[in-house]
């Protein structure tokens, strides 16, 4: 069930049996989303965390007339907001762009492990910077990537977030996300995104149809992102 | 008229829009038109080009035209110079 989540953290730490089974305990329940449902509301107390075992997920901010600004996107074997388990609440929503199954992780059981596991406290404490590392670079897309380099960059930092976890087939990978849910990841308006999509296609770059994306030139796609995979910290090592 | 469709034209082409998005009526289409545009200028201008010979023809999901916005309507252009 949480066999992502594992293979996420075991990409860049070492979890043994032991503490493959605490990880597995943690799940209190199932629960399955609609797209577009809202997962976690911002400013509530929170007793529980999630991990997103199929599906995209995103963290959102918006402003009162509307104008809504996705900060991160969840894949499969991602904690959507594992920050609360400190925070006690969110700042932010977490929602379901596509129908998603989650995993519900009680604090408490949170709690047990971070006493019982040190180590696992720390891989978890990777985990958030990991979230803050990829912040950081969409805030550098944000404010001074150009359009066609956003674009390029977001789907760089997908196609090595869903290799990890297995869901990369070739340089293709599914993405059923609307241009609508691309402009607010990236800023612009779903015109604007179309055009870059198509922009990106006559380059040769890759193909976004039918909620799949199909990257063509893998380097240079790279290049015109300027993406530099180190962010995602990517080193299987004891954390 | 809920589901419409926003079509780019301009110097570089026909960018169609195959996916559309909810618009409560005209002049709701019209602002998201307006807005579209907006962005795509900005954008040009951060790499130094003003070009207003575009515009966006919305349609609704059975392809009729409803709407054709200008990009010169997004915008107030202003050239004397300042005093």
């Amino acid at each position: 069930m949480i066999e992502r989540h594992l293979m996420k953290l075991r990409a860049r730490d070492e979890v043994d049996a032991e503490e493959e089974e605490a990880i597995r305990g943690t799940v209190a329940e199932v629960r399955e989303y609609r797209s577009r449902e809202v997962i976690v509301r911002s400013h509530r107390a929170l007793e529980t965390s999630n991990i997103l075992l199929s599906g995209v997920a995103c963290r959102q901010k918006d402003l009162s007339d509307g104008r809504r600004q996705i900060t991160e996107l969840h894949v499969d074997g991602d904690y959507t907001d594992l920050h609360s388990f400190t925070l006690k609440s969110l700042d932010h929503e977490v929602m379901a762009l596509t129908d998603c199954t989650l995993a519900v992780i009680p604090h408490e059981r949170l709690q047990e492990i971070t006493r019982r596991f040190p180590h696992l406290t720390r891989v978890y404490w990777f985990a958030t910077n990991l979230d803050a590392a990829i912040h950081r670079e969409w805030a550098l897309s944000l404010g001074r990537r150009n359009a066609a380099e956003r674009m390029a960059h977001l789907f760089c930092e997908l196609h090595v977030r869903l290799g990890l976890v297995g869901l990369v087939d070739g340089e293709s990978y599914a993405l059923a996300l609307t241009q609508n849910d691309l402009a607010e990841c990236l800023g612009l308006t779903s015109v604007h995104v179309n055009r870059t999509l198509m922009q990106l296609r006559e380059d040769g770059l890759l193909e976004f149809r039918g909620g799949r994306v199909t990257i063509h030139d893998l380097p240079r796609l790279r290049a015109l992102a300027e993406f530099d995979e180190s962010y995602l910290y990517l080193e299987r090592r004891r954390r | 008229m809920p589901h419409v469709h926003f079509h780019l034209n301009n110097a570089v082409g026909l960018v169609h829009d195959g996916e559309g998005q909810e618009a409560a009526d005209l002049d709701e289409a019209r602002a998201i038109a307006i807005e579209n545009i907006r962005s795509i200028l900005a954008e040009d201008v951060r790499h130094g080009l003003i070009d207003l010979s575009g515009r966006i023809e919305v349609t609704d999901g059975d392809g009729r035209l409803l709407l054709v916005v200008p990009f010169a309507d997004a915008v107030t252009i202003r050239t004397d110079n300042a005093p």
